[in-house]
């Protein structure tokens, strides 16, 4: 195979990589709730409520209308756990009443056989190394055997949700259920079957409802908005590689012109031409290209199934067939229409220019003096000036796409971290009521403290539309102010500030009503006076005024919140308020504090980062390809007059760079001004993300692109000097 | 200054493999210009290429100013042509996106060039009466120009040995005349000029005269 052959060949694989890893991790992440809901059976609608006798509740549950079929369970809470590898306090024991189990079982069998037997969930078997055949401690019920391993994408997989699940069925008799499991006929009508619900429920207490949909927005909130930057990133990356390969597609056409020259001289047509030409690319590109995208997907389908796997969600399996086959015809159409169109280009213009293998657009050179080897070789890039202008626009939008994703690694770090991200401006919080406030604010380093309070509420009209209703003592700007998008900020009573997601979701504007029903039933309407671009539940959060949830009587869960000086020694605060008995709870941001899942997200960002880095540097090496082999008189006659090989990748950096450092100033632009807003707002169009590059990344960059440059110019270089200056002289003949 | 002997170089391959050079043999002193004469296609170009250091003999030996040519690494070879040899081609090989001048720096701006190949530049334009068109382009010079100009590219390095290709192949008859003169005053001063040449004015202005036929120089 020529080495010309070979570059090709290495574009579309380089191509097929990216588009194979993206696609693989894009269509496993958008696709892994529902396939993990199907697989497990997950309920439309879980009901919570305090303790009641199952004959009772039946009674009422099964009058309720579109119901398919119910099944309950006893849930209890804080069971400490112990397994061979780890043990925790928050385990969740899921007393089984009978029903379908709306979980699926991936590993040994389900309950039932025996008695005292028990399932655990994926992460918790992962995290405290029990599987089928041992033994778990479970509480005061002592050992139980562990006979199956279950998912249930109901929540993220432990350690990243705070409980570890645990299915039991019950020793004895059980009377009472505190959890119900709905499956309606008709999932678009889930709101009257709630609605009904909530006419029935009369009397039950402390009582909440959690839809399917309301389940991937809890684990939305879990992944934080890590997923959908995934998505939205591969969409960048695939445009990147397309770009790439039809670049790639281009320069193939380019070297071939004399060629298609001589076949137009021998009488063929310009159809025969392109036809030849397509068939040609088609042949590279049907194996290199499925080659690309089968190890691109394998290459990412590590860190993606274990993202999945602690997201509790399925891997696709042979379902990413499919779109993996999809996306090599679409690599495949790529590079035959690359190559197609420029062949179509140029079979029409007169065979004579063909055949001396001028350029498709050929433009008489500007002789100039000075400037060196490198200024000689930056000239000799800039020269064919369409080819130019596509090295530049690919390497951009690739470098474009690698600075995006240090923003998001920085971000992610930032949402883990550090809750300004999030518009909170307070450090810590204590369980205290108001009365304590004054001796908070008595504390050296407290700038302020105030009570904050939080209610879970559903929409009234689509009561599958969970809400977070916050309120604080006060201005509630000085302790948590995401960016006002529209409208102004609360002032009186009655008023409400919304997240953007929740005024996308209901269709809310500045100056309409929300109405919420909170977990008593009690409704609550709100003028919506400004919409903010709140990242926290994807946005389905309200701030309203402290004295509208007193006056609704809605309760709520109240706690303090501490906002330090910006001077102060947050440990000798923290001690003070130990010191009074309250433990304080830092502030976090939105993301898991996991370490485990963020290291996998770093996995899947380093593994794709690597791909586009490798499509940079093949896009070098393509155009100083191109530009050595056009200048191969050239650079032969400099080796002629002495010129080492030192020299020749002098002239060759001199081309890289001249591509390389406008591909930068592209690629900060293109991050800036294009990529970042468009992620942002394909991510999370109701926050405000901050995925502006930092100097120190821009630096990053620009070195990376020159060391790339550099290494380009080296490789090409070496090639370049194996061959006999003879060759090069011949070919410098007018 | 030039000593060449048993050179041996096929070119093609299997059937089409031709011996262009059997056992050629030549020597070039200081101060001498010496030139080839042959048919097209005897292999002229190729002894001057292999001389040179551009192309390498399957068998021989060659020394350029006491220095082996012959088996010396790439390296070498790069050092030995920047240092030693001079080369003129027939179609000049000027760098279209260079001035004429531009041209001429060009050969003093490889790591390891005459350390005043830069001043050489300047003085060799102006001495070989390019300075009126030293800014000029390739594109916009007669034919005699840019090979005064090739010329004066091959002398920037202040080599030894001078190996012209058919220097007057592609030039009208004044301009080929021209072209010889600087020929012959560079070996008047102390170089040695081997020129390969269809033209037989080259005749007159050489001191010793080659003939290659049958791979052997005689």
């Amino acid at each position: 195979m020529s080495g010309r052959r070979r570059l090709a060949v290495a574009g579309i694989v380089a191509a097929g990589l990216v588009a194979g890893a993206v696609v693989a991790v894009a269509y496993g992440l958008s696709t892994g709730f529902e396939r993990a809901a199907r697989g497990a059976d997950l309920p439309d609608v879980t009901a919570r409520f305090a303790p009641q006798r199952i004959d009772d509740l039946d009674e009422r549950v099964r009058a309720l209308p579109n119901l398919q079929a119910r099944s309950y369970r006893y849930e209890i809470d804080d069971i400490p756990l112990r397994g061979p590898g780890g043990a925790t306090d928050e385990g969740r024991l899921e007393l089984l009443l009978g029903g379908r189990r709306g979980y699926d079982i991936v590993e040994g069998r389900d309950l039932g056989e025996r008695e005292g037997e028990v399932v655990v969930e994926r992460g918790v078997a992962r995290a405290l190394k029990v599987g089928p055949g041992d033994t778990l401690e479970v509480g005061r019920a002592g050992p139980l055997p562990v006979v199956g391993v279950a998912v249930s994408p109901d929540n993220v997989a432990f350690p990243l949700a705070k409980t570890a699940k645990i299915y039991v069925e019950p020793f004895d008799e059980a009377v009472d259920a505190n959890v119900a499991l709905l499956w309606v006929n008709d999932r678009e009508r889930t709101d009257i079957t709630l609605a009904s619900a909530r006419t029935v429920a009369f009397g039950l207490g402390d009582l909440r409802f959690l839809t399917r949909e309301g389940v991937a927005v809890t684990i939305d909130q879990a992944a934080g908005v890590v997923i959908a930057l995934l998505v939205a990133f591969a969409l960048v990356a695939l445009i990147a590689a397309g770009t790439m390969l039809a670049a790639g597609a281009h320069a193939d056409v380019q070297r071939s012109l004399p060629a298609l020259g001589v076949r137009r001289a021998l009488g063929f047509t310009p159809g025969g031409v392109v036809a030849q030409h397509a068939w040609a690319a088609l042949r590279i590109a049907a194996p290199a290209g499925a080659a690309g995208v089968a190890v691109g997907a394998l290459a990412v389908s590590g860190p993606a199934r274990s993202l999945l796997e602690t997201l509790n969600q399925s891997s696709p399996g042979w379902a990413l067939a499919v779109p993996l086959l999809a996306t090599w015809l679409v690599v495949c159409l790529v590079v035959v229409a690359a190559a197609a169109l420029p062949a179509w280009r140029a079979a029409r213009k007169p065979i004579a220019p063909l055949l001396r293998g001028g350029e498709l657009a050929a433009r008489p050179p500007r002789a100039r003096g000075g400037g060196g080897l490198a200024g000689m070789g930056a000239r000799f890039a800039v020269s064919a000036r369409g080819r130019w202008a596509g090295s530049v626009a690919t390497i951009g939008a690739c470098a474009g796409v690698v600075l995006l994703m240090l923003g998001l690694a920085t971000l992610v770090v930032r949402l883990r971290d550090d809750p300004t991200v999030l518009g909170k401006r307070y450090q810590l919080t204590v369980n205290s009521d108001a009365s304590l406030l004054g001796n908070l604010r008595a504390i050296p380093g407290v700038a302020d403290a105030t009570q904050r309070y939080e209610i879970e509420a559903a929409d009234a009209f689509r009561l599958g539309e969970p809400v977070r209703l916050i309120a604080y003592g006060g201005d509630h700007t000085r302790f948590e102010a995401p960016a006002l998008a529209a409208g102004r900020r609360i002032r009186a009573d009655g008023e409400a500030e919304i997240g953007q997601g929740l005024a996308d979701a209901l269709g809310l504007a500045v100056g309409a009503t929300l109405a919420t029903l909170d977990p008593s039933g009690r409704e609550l309407r709100l003028k919506v006076v400004g919409i903010v671009r709140a990242l926290d539940r994807s946005g389905r959060v309200a701030w309203i005024p402290e004295e509208t949830l007193r006056s609704a009587d809605a309760g709520g869960v109240g706690q303090s919140v501490i906002r330090l000086e910006s001077s102060a020694d947050r440990a000798s605060v923290e001690d003070e308020l130990r010191a009074l008995g309250l433990p304080p709870i830092r502030t976090e941001g939105a993301t898991t504090r996991n370490a485990a899942f963020l290291a996998t997200l770093a996995g899947v960002l380093r593994a794709v980062a690597l791909l586009v880095g490798l499509v940079c540097l093949y896009a070098l090496v393509q155009g100083l390809a191109m530009t050595a082999r056009e200048r191969r008189g050239t650079l032969a006659v400099l080796r002629a007059c002495g010129g080492a090989r030192a020299d020749v990748a002098a002239v060759l950096t001199g081309a890289a760079l001249a591509v390389a450092v406008p591909a930068a100033i592209v690629a900060v632009g293109l991050e800036r001004f294009v990529l970042a807003p468009a992620v942002t707002a394909l991510a999370a169009g109701y926050a405000a993300l901050p995925l502006e590059p930092t100097g120190l990344q821009v630096a990053a960059l620009v070195a990376g692109l020159l060391v790339l440059a550099v290494l380009a110019a080296v490789l090409v270089a070496r090639s370049l000097s194996r061959e006999p200056i003879v060759h090069g002289l011949r070919e410098e003949l007018p | 200054m030039l000593r060449a002997s048993g050179l041996v170089k096929t070119v093609g391959e299997g059937r089409a493999a031709r011996r262009l050079l059997d056992g050629a043999a030549v020597d070039v002193a200081a101060g001498e210009l010496v030139a080839v004469l042959g048919r097209s296609g005897t292999g002229k170009s190729t002894l001057l290429h292999v001389l040179g250091g551009l192309d390498r003999a399957e068998a021989g030996r060659i020394e350029i100013d006491g220095e082996r040519v012959d088996g010396a690494s790439e390296r070498a070879l790069a050092g030995l042509r920047r240092r030693r040899v001079g080369f003129v081609f027939q179609f000049f090989h000027l760098l279209p996106e260079l001035s004429g001048e531009a041209n001429v720096r060009l050969a003093g701006r490889v790591r390891g060039a005459h350390p005043r190949a830069g001043v050489r530049a300047g003085e060799l334009v102006e001495r070989l009466g390019l300075s009126d068109v030293a800014g000029l382009g390739p594109a916009q010079l007669s034919g005699g120009e840019q090979q005064r100009f090739a010329i004066a590219r091959a002398l920037v390095n202040d080599p030894r040995l001078i190996l012209a290709d058919e220097p007057t192949g592609n030039l009208d008859d004044a301009s080929g005349a021209e072209v010889l003169r600087l020929l012959r005053e560079t070996a008047d001063d102390g170089r040695a000029v081997l020129l390969v040449t269809h033209d037989d004015a080259a005749t007159a202005v050489s001191d010793r005269v080659l003939r290659l036929q049958d791979g052997l120089l005689a």
